[in-house]
């Protein structure tokens, strides 16, 4: 669906790679981590991570939400992780080598592990390539808070709060 | 409104109630103990001096009525009578509301906050005549009777009558209004030179201290200086070897005199009984020079005195902070180090060409006692004493007792016992319950005692003593008991058991019948004892912390409740199960036996599988059907049957494997699990995996509601 922009994107006659990269080297950034789902590509606020791990033994939790894969230990804290992929209603796929979990802090208090298909890299993105989502957004597409044309790619912002924080109240 | 003054005044104030509290009941008790007038009177004056200085009128006045009363009572013109004590409890509530309103963040209080009634009657208790307010009698009167929060006083006389002389600050001035701090310097001094009259004087010498000459009276006192005057009194005292307390009154005069301005005056006050308190100036100046950094060294030295006078300052919902000795964090900084030293010696050992066994052996079991020193010096940090719980049953008992028209004596024992912060806080509303209980229920009327032939008095002994790794609680009455056979009577008639059980039951598990849920012995529900909170609440409270309870009773002869509760929350020794390689541990309080799962001794009752046991039946729980649906285990036969006591009922679950008893460390399940029924937390094993803590009642639910649904393979009729 973000196909037409990226486009546009691509084909803009106005402003030239090296432009583009002047124009982006002034104003605000965002840093972000970058990663993928399926065939798209994310990135997190790189201030609400405190880092990204390898997957190792995950440990089921009976009963509780199928979109938790149970928790793990992170130097003698429990903590959750969650598959992105069933968050946000991408289709399951395995556990690869190339799986990581992004830990991510909602407060210093509550670490949670999102699980995601591989982490690629961590950006700068000028904040005025960000554009944020329109109001007509439906319910379930509240986690995205913004959508970057940049470097020829198509990143999807990720609200890690609205992702998770309702959640984690909820029950 | 200075936001650090005020933490200050809130701290101050918070231990002040909670002495005061008991102080106020005990006086019951001793109306004419005069250490405790003056106690409770300083009370009274140091949280009114400090409302002044922030400005809360209302506690103010309230205080300074109070204040009124208690001096008259001093004077003995009048008694502290059971109906004083009334107003007076009703003066301390006050205060206390507007304490926890300030504490929970309000910050304007408008006349009304104090009931207008209530000022009214305190200004009735102490009419008549009109307080002396000259000079000379008394100061405290004349404090009193100040209508702003500030006395005017020349010289105290004391209430005795020895007569001592103190003398003010040479640069006092007779025209202005006297300090809280000065106040309460006179106050002390002149304690001091009483309790010294008795003693005979070898604490009498004065050491003269001089400021230095450059020195301006109108600056308030730096750090520096303060620490060298206290020097200075020490360098005098070793001189003549004669250690004397009015010498580190006037140290802590002197920084008194000028901090005035700016320091609270509670806190001042409480400096001054630092610097008495600690080994003399000794220690003080040892504290003093670590505080020399931190600028307000007033405030610091109060947090300290606070500190070892009353440690900590529980009781609050709220209250997420500990006050800890230093000498116990020096101690756990110690063993970091140590901590630190096995560390680099592994590294090293590590590095090295060759492989040395003993070495490495050597540097495990170092490192396994500094872990261990380190895990109980942490624990101790979070210790307080049962005191914090207790101090508040003297109130309770008074108030309710004389609502009842019963004539009760409470004594506490083992107030001193150390327990988890934690605990302490969550023991608090059930030991209130059974408290109230025992009041309610418990102890008769004095004429229905008399009638018995026992005491008119009624006695509820309230006692904690440790008993190995467990606290162990006791609320004893001399009450009228209860009655094994009418309980079973009551639980028959409302249905929760049948008359067969009820014949099985021994006297003990009828006794425990009244913490079943929906059962209350008394007739009429009074307001006292049945606000919807049952005996089955505190049992379920008690549960949750991982505790137990016990009823004894005699019928006539009184009830005894003990509560065994573990000494901290953190460490939860407990019975390790598993299911293929997923392992749960079950709280080994409840565990009370485990055997091999035999399908031909169970039935199926009800479509309830049960097994027998010592010709009794228990209810299975096949937990596999919850916490391993998917799995492919080995067949029934090698099963175990681990018994549990859930809330007074036997249980009896079916688990794959059972690995063992093992002491583990409570963690909290991450986000989005915290509330998820059945489990209380979740735990590291020795071999790094982790393995969920279960919580049983929430098992049971849980369990409860699969066999609603058809789910378990039990009910699958």
């Amino acid at each position: 669906m973000f196909q037409p922009n990226k486009e546009l994107n691509q084909e803009d006659p106005f402003v030239t790679p090296s432009e583009a990269a002047e124009e982006e080297s002034i104003g605000p950034m965002q840093r972000c981590v970058l990663f993928n789902l399926d065939r798209e590509i994310y990135g997190i606020d790189v201030s609400h991570i405190r880092e990204v791990l390898r997957v190792g033994r995950i440990r089921n939790v009976p009963g509780s939400d199928a979109r938790i894969l149970g928790v793990i230990n992170v130097r003698g804290v429990i903590v959750t992780v969650v598959d992105m992929r069933r968050m946000i209603n991408v289709p399951v796929s395995d556990i690869t080598d190339r799986s990581r979990i992004i830990i991510v802090e909602l407060d210093e208090e509550r670490p949670v592990g999102l699980l995601v298909d591989n982490v690629l890299e961590v950006r700068d993105i000028p904040e005025k390539r960000i554009e944020s989502v329109g109001a007509s957004q439906e319910e379930n597409s509240k986690y995205i808070q913004g959508i970057a044309h940049y470097m020829n790619q198509v990143i999807i912002l990720v609200d890690v709060f609205n992702l998770l924080d309702e959640e984690a109240d909820e029950h | 409104m200075d936001e650090e003054i005020l933490q200050d005044f809130l701290v101050e104030a918070q231990d002040l109630l909670e002495q005061l509290n008991e102080q106020l009941v005990d006086l019951e008790q001793t109306p004419d103990d005069m250490d405790l007038l003056n106690a409770i009177f300083r009370a009274f004056h140091t949280i009114k001096g400090g409302a002044g200085f922030i400005g809360i009128k209302p506690l103010v006045e309230v205080c300074h009525r109070a204040e009124n009363a208690f001096d008259k009572i001093r004077n003995g013109e009048m008694a502290y009578t059971p109906e004083v004590a009334d107003v007076i409890l009703r003066v301390y509530d006050t205060i206390q509301d507007i304490i926890e309103r300030l504490s929970n963040g309000e910050r304007e209080f408008d006349e009304h906050v104090v009931d207008e009634g209530l000022l009214k009657e305190l200004d009735a208790l102490v009419s008549g005549e009109a307080p002396a307010a000259t000079t000379d009698t008394e100061a405290l009167a004349t404090e009193a009777s100040n209508e702003d929060d500030q006395g005017q006083a020349g010289s105290v006389t004391t209430t005795t009558s020895e007569e001592v002389s103190l003398e003010l600050p040479p640069d006092w001035d007779p025209d202005e209004e006297i300090t809280d701090e000065e106040f309460e310097m006179l106050l002390k001094m002149r304690e001091e030179k009483l309790s010294q009259g008795g003693e005979g004087d070898e604490n009498t010498a004065e050491v003269a201290l001089e400021l230095p000459p450059d020195w301006d009276p109108d600056e308030e006192i730096t750090d520096e200086e303060f620490e060298m005057l206290l020097k200075m009194r020490d360098e005098k005292l070793s001189d003549s070897q004669e250690g004397d307390d009015t010498a580190s009154a006037t140290a802590a005069k002197s920084q008194q005199q000028k901090s005035d301005e700016r320091s609270q005056p509670a806190s001042s006050s409480q400096t001054a009984a630092t610097a008495q308190a600690m080994d003399e100036a000794k220690s003080a100046q040892q504290s003093s020079t670590g505080n020399k950094k931190s600028g307000a060294m007033d405030q610091n030295q109060s947090k300290k005195s606070a500190g070892t006078t009353a440690p900590a300052g529980g009781g609050q919902k709220q209250e997420s902070t500990v006050r800890v000795d230093t000498k116990r964090l020096d101690e756990i900084m110690n063993l970091v180090g140590e901590l630190v030293l096995v560390r680099n010696r592994l590294l090293t050992l590590r590095n090295g060409a060759e492989v040395d066994i003993e070495e490495i052996s050597n540097a495990v079991s170092n490192l396994d006692h500094v872990t261990t020193d380190l895990q109980t010096a942490v624990m101790k940090t979070r210790m307080q004493p049962v005191k914090k719980v207790f101090g508040r049953f003297p109130r309770v008992v008074r108030d309710l007792a004389r609502k009842l028209g019963k004539e009760i004596e409470l004594e506490l024992r083992g107030e001193d016992t150390d327990l988890d912060k934690n605990l302490v806080e969550a023991l608090a509303d059930p030991l209130v319950h059974l408290v109230r209980n025992a009041v309610d229920h418990g102890i008769e009327l004095p004429e229905e005692r008399v009638k018995a032939g026992k005491p008119r008095v009624g006695k509820i002994i309230l006692a904690a003593e440790q008993e190995g790794d467990h606290i162990l609680l006791s609320i004893t009455d001399d009450g009228r008991g209860m009655d094994p056979e009418k309980l079973k009577r009551k639980a028959i008639e409302k249905g929760l058991i049948d008359e067969m059980t009820a014949a099985q039951m021994s006297d003990k598990e009828a006794f425990e019948l009244i913490m079943a849920p929906g059962f209350s012995t008394a007739e009429v529900v009074s307001d006292i004892s049945g606000r919807g909170v049952g005996m089955d609440v505190v049992k379920s409270m008690i549960t949750r912390l991982n505790g137990s309870i016990e009823i004894d009773s005699v019928p006539g002869e009184g009830t005894q409740i003990k509560i065994r509760v573990p000494l901290t929350l953190a460490i939860l020794p407990t019975l390790m199960v598993a299911f293929g390689d997923d392992s749960y541990s079950i709280p080994l309080t409840s565990v009370q036996e485990i055997f091999d799962f035999e399908p031909e001794h169970t039935n199926r009752i009800d479509g309830q599988v049960m097994v027998q046991l010592r010709e009794r039946s228990i209810p299975l729980y096949f937990l596999k059907d919850w916490l391993a649906p998917n799995m492919n285990l080995s067949d029934e036969e090698h099963d175990k049957v681990v018994i549990v006591n859930v809330g007074g009922q036997k249980i009896g679950l079916v688990v794959e494997q059972v690995r063992g008893q093992e002491e583990v460390v409570i963690k909290p399940l991450g986000v989005m699990l915290q509330k998820l029924p059945g489990y209380a937390g979740a735990t590291i094993t020795g071999n790094g995996s982790i393995a969920l803590i279960l919580d049983l009642p929430g098992v049971l639910q849980r369990y409860k509601k699969m066999q609603n649904k058809g789910v378990s393979h039990v009910s699958a009729k």
